[in-house]
């Protein structure tokens, strides 16, 4: 099977959104009235059927866009303003039992970070099947059952393995579970939290592989978040570079990887291991990005990028259409300079030949 | 592994235990200075009923026989006579079992439910100053030697307040009064409630800091687990994944329990003297200062296997309540 | 020293974990007469490392690469087999000669986090090595390197602890322990992988840089082939405690041999939305090293499989390089290789 099977579809956008971004801050408060503010202005859209993906290093505030939009949070940390909107409907200020009710495993559901320590470790997997049947549906206990067993073939487990303890399973097989479990009440949309870093090259690959086929036979919308930028190329349609709880840039991943229009996108794809071009020099990011005690008035990658001048420092950036591109946009006000300013960085080593391209 | 064959497994080593510490009492007896006849024979006794006793304990016999014969007897429950009451031993260390049980076993558990729900507000509840009071006080309870705990509680409620007796099970009259009746009888008087409410205090009292604070660390810990955050996204409600946590949480804690209920039984000779309780703690004392070594012996067997049985139980527990202990890891076929 | 002697060899090396853990298992199979389970972390591993040359070592999680890292560094005592530093055998080394191999042969671990004694400062940190082998030195040379491994000005980092420095930095400062010592080997357990993207990209540059500069050779340890490609001479593939293959690096991504290896560069994601990856065709995962089946450990999850795989491959060079081997009876004249087999 093509690894790129669901490419085409943004030729063909369903426009509806599914989820909705807006002006966002997240901040969390930490003792002695400090806070630290996570996550800022962060505005994008998801469209339905869509796989979106969320790209940044650690601690530049993707995973806690994860857990606000299932009201995850800590309870230190909150949606200081903006709005985030499900199928239209605001739901930033939903309550616990609201979003017990109305949002989580139904409409959307999540595959968390680590699996091997998501899974409640003194339960069988059949009895966390039952559990998220009482507190959603009015299945039985069997009839519960029944839709695990169905669900671990859709993954590729074992039925006969579905009374088991999650520690008499490998890392693999607990992700694969976890999916099931994400399946369990046919949600719109899914959130996939870094779903194969764990995982072994061989395993994230099968892993990738059934988490794609989701798209077509569950006509689901996907948030992947991820540091790795080659599984968000390969893997989703759209897809947006965040750094230092600001967005970067966000647009289709294709745009994206032509035309990359903010430096901190240019950088991190040149920054990336590819195996097909092994002599390629990788660009190294310098510094760190800022800590934010306050919410930033200023470019968070103004410190790290080469091309940055004093108006970087005079206000935090406004999103620019990349070539009237509406769908395509970047927080930078040298965007448009980019091409010349970045020439050197822009020039894709595709121009060398890949040295895979020998492998029948 | 199945979670039958782990019982099986565990029972299995406890037996042995057991058996291994009977015998290490039968081999330490014999190695103390001097020879056993003669640890047993103190009173000014002479030759010939030195002989006898001799003869009618075996203790001519070599040792294997000895030992064979040693084993047999405790195997049917027969730990030879006091020498210091000539009463079979057995008869004299029951009811001072029961006595000790009866205090111990109620107080630690006490001790461990309220101490677990105290740890768990400390530690849903950080860094305010209830947290701060609580440990104080349950650190403060247990720097205190138990003994001497023990002398305060009665200064205060016995002496000044006047609303508990000082000391023993029962006073005078009513043991006297009721003395041809079951020993399980005391447990329906009030009066025996009051004498025990004391010791029971401060047993809790003393105890108390370990759970409440392992119970905190432990809460504090698993709430931090990502399984937790999953459960709660998945769209449990907080009642349920409060029960969640404490179950998770309380893992340690179990462990703890039946180790605080063997070790308890050191504090226990202290208590049981200060209170003035008639419970084996006393007795191996009053048997110490006797020279009665069958009694002596045999109550440190009680003491080894209370603690054997003990860790016997958390064993159990823990296969209960955590399947990763009992049941193996059997996948890759 | 000759240069005709590899620095590091490895001959048939294995190393055995028995399973059973207590005393009571052991007395158990004593008296059944059960011979007791053994992991085969490592299974007959050979492996020469010139002086200059980096060599990868890859394989997913549980293939025994740490393992054979740990016997490297003699950490563990193998099983069987040699290790030759020089073409010395380390098993005959004294106190001495111990004390010696340790100082020419230095480790950079994975974890940075938790590699750095906090206690330690920057300074006290890179000099300690010296200080454990007894060299004189001068803090002229402890800035010095910590300026070639780029943290510059060194006097603003002699006087920190951990806790004040990043991951990258961290791992510079591990870097230049390992490296104080002049040492003829480096080995590195996968130094990279709890970096960011950015971050990585430096220690890679780094590691290339220095392995030049300083004429080390180095031994670099992962489960990510598309970072192993960058600063390594040569691969080793490892599966499940045996090398299956190795290869000069551009020989291996061009062409792979071995179906593991064929499958293991196919699973790599690539980095670009236009390029359309085959999915590798392999399915199941590595089984668990203690029962493992006879004959070819891949079998069961090869595309290729055959009945000959029943029988244990040895590792063949290519007839037409001699720079390279791999273990699979695809590669074979069997009619030729039978004697071989047999044993």
């Amino acid at each position: 099977m093509k690894v790129r099977a669901g490419m085409m579809r943004w030729w063909c956008k369903m426009s509806d959104p599914i989820l909705e971004f807006n002006n966002v801050d997240i901040e969390y408060q930490t003792r002695g009235d400090n806070a630290v503010h996570a996550v800022n202005d962060a505005t994008f859209t998801i469209d339905e059927h869509d796989y979106f993906g969320l790209v940044g290093e650690s601690g530049c505030g993707k995973s806690t866009i994860a857990d606000a939009i299932v009201g995850g949070l800590d309870d230190n940390g909150e949606i200081s303003s903006g709005t985030i909107r499900y199928k239209g409907t605001e739901i930033q200020n939903y309550s616990e039992s609201q979003f017990n009710k109305e949002i989580r495993w139904k409409e959307i559901s999540v595959i968390p970070q680590s699996s091997m320590n998501s899974l409640d470790p003194v339960m069988k997997l059949s009895q966390q099947a039952v559990e998220i049947a009482k507190y959603h549906t009015d299945l039985s206990k069997a009839e519960a059952i029944d839709r695990l067993r169905e669900l671990f073939d859709v993954v590729g487990l074992s039925e006969s393995r579905i009374h088991d303890y999650p520690h008499q399973f490998s890392g693999g097989m607990q992700q694969r579970a976890i999916i099931a479990f994400s399946l369990f009440l046919q949600p719109s949309l899914i959130i996939a939290d870094e779903p194969t870093t764990a995982l072994d090259v061989i395993m994230q690959d099968q892993i990738l592989d059934h988490i794609n086929s989701l798209k077509e036979e569950w006509e689901i919308s996907m948030l992947m978040i991820t540091h790795d930028i080659s599984v968000v190329f390969e893997n989703c349609d759209t897809m947006a570079v965040m750094h230092g709880g600001q967005i970067a840039e966000a647009g289709n991943v294709v745009d994206l990887f032509d035309r990359p229009r903010h430096p901190y996108a240019i950088l991190l794809q040149n920054a990336f291991p590819d195996v097909r071009y092994p002599d390629r020099e990788l660009a190294v990011i310098e510094g760190h990005p800022p800590q934010l005690r306050e919410k930033p008035d200023f470019c968070t990658f103004a410190d790290r990028c080469p091309w940055s001048i004093a108006e970087c420092y005079e206000g935090a950036p406004d999103p620019q259409s990349v070539e009237g591109d509406e769908d395509h946009q970047a927080w930078c006000i040298r965007a448009n300079e980019m091409d010349e300013l970045a020439a050197d960085h822009l020039t894709k080593p595709a121009e060398g030949r890949s040295i895979l391209e020998d492998i029948q | 592994m199945s979670r039958l064959r782990y019982f099986a497994h565990r029972t299995a080593i406890t037996v042995a235990l057991i058996f291994l510490v009977a015998s290490s009492l039968f081999v330490f007896f014999r190695l103390m200075p001097g020879d056993y006849s003669s640890l047993l024979v103190q009173q000014g006794m002479n030759a010939d009923q030195i002989a006898r006793l001799e003869a009618k304990w075996g203790l001519n016999a070599p040792l294997h026989e000895q030992y064979v014969r040693y084993i047999t007897n405790l195997l049917t429950a027969d730990a030879g006579q006091s020498f210091r009451h000539n009463a079979p031993v057995w008869d004299l260390v029951r009811p001072r079992i029961i006595n000790s049980a009866i205090l111990v076993f109620p107080a630690i558990t006490a001790t461990y439910i309220i101490g677990s729900l105290v740890g768990t507000v400390i530690g849903r509840y950080r860094g305010g100053l209830f947290e701060k009071s609580s440990i104080i006080t349950v650190s403060v309870f247990h720097s205190i030697p138990d003994f001497f705990l023990g002398i305060l509680l009665i200064a205060a409620f016995s002496q000044t307040i006047n609303i508990f007796p000082t000391s023993g099970m029962l006073s005078t009259e009513t043991a006297v009064m009721i003395g041809g009746e079951p020993f399980w009888h005391r447990f329906f008087l009030k009066e025996f409630w009051m004498h025990y409410a004391l010791p029971f205090a401060t047993i809790t009292l003393y105890f108390m800091q370990y759970p409440a604070l392992i119970m905190r660390n432990s809460v504090v810990e698993v709430s931090n687990q990502e399984f937790l955050h999953y459960h709660r996204l998945k769209g449990l409600p907080r009642p349920a994944l409060l029960r969640k946590l404490m179950r998770h949480a309380s893992l340690p804690v179990v462990t703890l329990y039946p180790i605080s209920l063997a070790s308890s039984i050191s504090g226990l000779v202290l208590i049981e003297i200060v209170f003035n309780w008639p419970g084996i703690g006393r007795l191996l004392v009053d048997s110490v200062l006797a020279r009665d070594f069958p009694v002596i012996q045999f109550v440190f067997l009680v003491a080894a296997v209370w603690v054997i049985l003990g860790n016997f139980l958390v064993d159990l527990l823990y296969g209960v309540i955590d399947p990763r202990v009992s049941v193996g890891n059997d996948n890759n076929e | 020293m000759s240069s005709d002697v590899p620095v590091l060899e490895l001959r048939g090396l294995e190393k055995y974990f028995n399973t059973s853990s207590g005393l009571l298992d052991t007395v158990k199979n004593r008296i059944t007469r059960k011979s007791p389970t053994f992991v085969q972390a490592v299974d007959g591993v050979n492996m020469q490392l010139w002086e200059n040359q980096v060599q990868g070592v890859i394989g997913e999680s549980g293939c025994g690469k740490t393992t054979l890292l740990r016997t490297l560094i003699g950490l563990y005592k193998p099983t069987n087999g040699q290790l030759l530093f020089h073409g010395d055998p380390v098993s005959e080394f004294t106190k001495e000669e111990w004390k010696e191999f340790r100082r020419h042969v230095q480790i950079v671990f994975q974890d940075p986090f938790n590699s750095l004694d906090p206690k330690f400062s920057v300074r006290r940190t890179v000099a300690e090595p010296l200080e454990i082998h007894g060299i004189a030195y001068d803090i002229g040379q402890i800035k010095e390197m910590l300026e070639s491994v780029g943290l510059t000005p060194a006097e603003k980092y002699l006087g920190r602890f951990p806790n004040q420095l990043s991951g990258g930095e961290k791992q510079r400062v591990a870097i230049a322990r390992g490296l104080i010592t002049k040492p003829d080997v480096i080995l590195a357990d996968e130094p990279a992988s709890m970096l960011d993207v950015s971050t990585q990209a430096e220690i890679l540059n780094l590691l290339n840089k220095l392995t030049d500069e300083f004429g080390v050779s180095m031994v670099y340890i992962s489960h990510d082939l598309s970072t192993v490609s960058y600063i390594c001479d040569k691969i080793n593939v490892m599966y499940l405690g045996r090398v299956v293959e190795e290869a000069p690096t551009k020989q291996l991504l061009t062409e792979p041999k071995h179906p593991y290896t064929q499958a293991l560069i196919q699973s790599i994601p690539i980095p670009d939305p236009h390029y359309e990856r085959e999915r590798a065709a392999v399915g199941g995962e590595p089984g668990d090293p203690i029962n493992m089946p006879a004959g070819c450990r891949f079998k069961n999850r090869c595309p290729e499989r055959m009945d000959v795989c029943d029988q244990t491959p040895m590792d063949v060079a290519l007839s037409d390089d001699t720079n390279r081997t791999v273990a699979c009876h695809l590669y074979y004249d069997h009619s030729t290789e039978k004697t071989e087999q047999a044993q």
